[in-house]
């Protein structure tokens, strides 16, 4: 952990058994003492873009280290961390919009993971009473492309699908798909969207 | 020339308007629009607010028809982000980068940025004023090597430049000759050409051996 604030680090230091140093992430010497050499991944998380791009590009160039994370604050600045050379760009703006969005917003989807940096989901869905695929065996109900049901949660027993079993209502289908198909597939699972 | 840069600082607003005089079009990018007073009344260049690696942004102010980029704001990070944007995603031709952390300057300038510190080449300039009379290191940005004028004295007087250099250690690249007229004052040297006392000779010199280069030629 590298922090630069001195009071910070402290706590850090206090309430957690790991090794803290005290200085600027997009320092190579400070890098140097936190044992970057070694290190297999590094997380940029700073509050600036700029100084998370650095920090990737040191840990890179200078020491490196093959798999680089870090939060993007400003969302335009997607592409620049990609051009640059960062593996795992997070949008932390993107990532909080979007929980945000799906708590206020009445939905009958509840996104339970994303991966592939949000493009592809797991979702849960709720079959209602007046689904139109109630009754209907799995290989019957037409699917957006790039969906496929995971899991049936039936009460207490959890099934995996295969193409005769049987949709029943208050069933909780758990799918995986991509996150622009969302729509397609709670249109085809409960008639809405 | 079409050039931008990102930071409306001391050396920014005075590199800006330097560039206006001469009849360049410039544009001037400060995420704080009170930095562009210090480009005075008589400034007629483009002045654009807004963070400097901002990809909208800097397409207005027609990064894509830039000769030239010079990233100049306070932050070291802010003018590596910056220069990148402009080399490799808008591939500006010439693209220029200040850095004031001379290892980060060292790191960058090795992955092939145009990485100028001001830190370093002020450092090595006063040590040179310090230090040693008559030589010039920070030009060449390594401390390396230097530059060291050599008035011709009475022990290397009518010496050929080949009898001067000491292989390895010092070259001599230009004789300035007291006795011409000043358009023929500048001669770059063969090996035979000959020196008069009262010339001042510029080699480069390897600064490890300097001492034992101010000994041979009795400076």
């Amino acid at each position: 952990m590298v922090e630069k604030d001195p009071e910070v680090c402290e706590q850090i230091a206090k309430s957690l058994d790991i090794l803290v140093v005290q200085g600027d992430g997009s320092d190579a010497h400070v890098l140097d003492d936190a044992g970057l050499t070694r290190a297999d991944v590094v997380a940029a998380v700073t509050g600036d873009d700029e100084d998370n791009l650095i920090i990737c590009q040191l840990a890179k160039e200078k020491f490196n280290v093959s798999r680089t994370v870090a939060r993007i604050n400003d969302p335009r600045n997607e592409r620049i961390f990609t051009e640059l050379g960062v593996d795992v760009p997070v949008d932390a703006t993107g990532v909080i919009a979007k929980i945000i969005e799906e708590e206020v917003s009445f939905s009958d989807l509840v996104t339970l993971m994303s991966f592939r940096r949000g493009k592809l989901a797991i979702v849960r869905i709720d079959l209602p009473e007046d689904s139109p695929i109630i009754n209907q065996r799995v290989q019957d109900v037409a699917l957006p492309p790039d969906s496929v049901l995971v899991s049936i949660i039936r009460g207490d027993e959890v099934i995996v699908p295969k193409g005769t079993t049987v949709l029943k209502a208050m069933d909780d289908i758990v799918a995986l798909t991509l996150v622009e198909n969302e729509k397609q597939l709670l249109q085809s699972l409960i008639g809405k969207s | 020339m079409y050039t931008i840069i990102a930071g409306c600082g001391r050396v920014g607003s005075e590199l800006a308007k330097l560039l206006v005089t001469e009849g360049h079009n410039v544009v001037v990018i400060d995420k704080n629009p009170k930095s562009f007073d210090r480009l005075g009344g008589m400034f007629n260049g483009v002045t654009l607010v807004g963070n400097s690696f901002d990809i909208e942004l800097l397409k207005s102010a027609g990064i894509e028809k830039a000769d030239a980029f010079c990233a100049l704001t306070n932050g070291d990070n802010t003018n590596l982000v910056t220069a990148q944007v402009a080399k490799k995603v808008f591939k500006v031709p010439k693209v220029i980068t200040r850095i004031y952390d001379p290892s980060r300057a060292h790191t960058y300038k090795s992955l092939g940025l145009d990485v100028l510190s001001g830190t370093l080449l002020f450092a090595s300039m006063l040590r040179d004023k310090i230090k040693e009379s008559k030589l010039t290191s920070y030009l060449i940005e390594s401390p390396e090597m230097g530059v060291l004028e050599i008035p011709v004295n009475s022990r290397i007087a009518n010496k050929k430049i080949k009898e001067i250099n000491i292989p390895g250690k010092l070259i001599i690249a230009t004789v300035l000759k007291r006795n011409l007229p000043d358009e023929r004052n500048i001669v770059i040297p063969d090996p035979d050409t000959a020196v008069e006392e009262g010339d001042a000779l510029m080699g480069v010199v390897k600064t490890a051996f300097l001492s034992e280069i101010r000994k041979t030629l009795g400076l």
